[in-house]
């Protein structure tokens, strides 16, 4: 691991109907790992992965959103979820598994450009 | 310029691997390198080599297979995408008492952190799923 | 740092919507598989992206017979252009 990169992961995929919300987890969390710097943002039907109370094996899955609540432990701090996407979705920051901050799409569009390297799922 | 491609996408559900394929053979042709092929998730299947397709229909595992020898590429396959959907190879065949394994040996089974250190290591990573 | 935005469903996804709403002056978009169906016809690419190049895969308009009606403002590329424009900016973002 010879360079420290500024990696963003836009997890833009609902938690269970495809593995991608699964697979950028998991990116996220082995370049965390790997001690890079890794931010990560929720997106579109991304924000149902913080829905609280998930009982995911009622289809044989992990629930996702335990999952989530790990970023923090390993060292993923910078945490977005996009607040119109939440909107759109009639969530509230109260049905979420994390006291999160909403951001908007400047504050994602910032990222993004700062970003060295960017998934986008 | 130092290329990763990550590919999510199975051959024959869409249109990605072919687009991954055409876009590796073109950085190539235009004398970039190509620091590693991952193939994640369901694109694990373009390392299949129990791939059979009609004769004018192209065999796009049978496609990667070649431009990485041909190119003498790194191509990884993510553990734990390739297991669960019977990518195996020779060793792990013979550990899980099947009888041959499904992987082409021009790719290699090995986990996320070859993602993390091609990413560090090169100048672009491009996905396609 | 530049981005190119590379966009690969049909407009039935809206993936558009999401990106446009994250791009800056000097970001371009690249469409390519369904995400050419985008770049003929009429009214799919939303005015507040007026300031963005965009692109679309060549390849792909013409295995779908959409090269000819390309709209004016996209122009074509292929993937010899896909690689130098991935060069040309600092990153590339793919939306699928």
């Amino acid at each position: 691991m010879t360079h420290k990169k500024f990696i963003t992961f836009v997890s833009r995929s609902a938690p269970y109907g495809t593995h991608n919300a699964q697979l950028c987890l998991d990116m996220a969390l082995a370049c965390a790992v790997f001690d890079q710097e890794v931010n990560y943002v929720f997106l579109d039907d991304g924000v149902y992965q913080l829905k609280r109370e998930q009982r995911a094996a009622a289809i044989k899955r992990k629930t996702l959103g335990n999952a989530i609540e790990a970023l923090s432990l390993y060292g993923i701090e910078n945490i977005m979820v996009d607040g119109a996407s939440m909107q759109s979705r009639a969530l509230q920051v109260a049905d979420l598994v994390l006291p999160v901050t909403l951001v908007d799409r400047a504050d994602i569009s910032a990222l993004l450009q700062a970003s060295d390297v960017v998934f986008n799922l | 310029m130092k290329f990763t491609i990550v590919v999510y996408a199975a051959p024959y559900s869409s249109e990605a691997a072919h687009s991954a394929l055409q876009f590796t053979a073109a950085l190539l042709k235009a004398g970039h390198e190509v620091y590693r092929l991952f193939f994640f998730g369901d694109g694990v299947h373009n390392a299949n080599r129990f791939t059979v397709t009609a004769t004018d229909e192209e065999n796009l595992p049978l496609s990667w297979h070649r431009l990485i020898l041909d190119n003498n590429l790194d191509a990884v396959v993510c553990v734990s995408s390739s297991l669960k959907r019977g990518l195996v190879d020779a060793s792990e065949a013979k550990r899980h008492d099947f009888d041959a394994g499904t992987l082409f040996d021009s790719s290699e089974i090995a986990g996320l952190g070859q993602l993390v250190d091609a990413t560090t290591n090169s100048d672009r990573v491009v996905n396609f799923g | 740092m530049s981005c190119l935005h590379t966009i690969n469903r049909s407009p039935r996804f809206a993936q558009l919507d999401s990106c446009s709403s994250l791009l800056l002056p000097g970001d371009a978009v690249l469409f390519i598989e369904d995400g050419t169906y985008y770049c003929s016809g009429p009214h799919k690419i939303p005015a507040t992206m007026s300031g963005v190049e965009l692109y679309a895969l060549q390849e792909d308009m013409i295995a779908r017979g959409t090269e000819a009606t390309c709209v004016k403002e996209v122009t074509l590329a292929n993937y010899s252009k896909f690689v130098e424009l991935s060069c040309e900016f600092d990153k590339v973002i793919s939306w699928f």
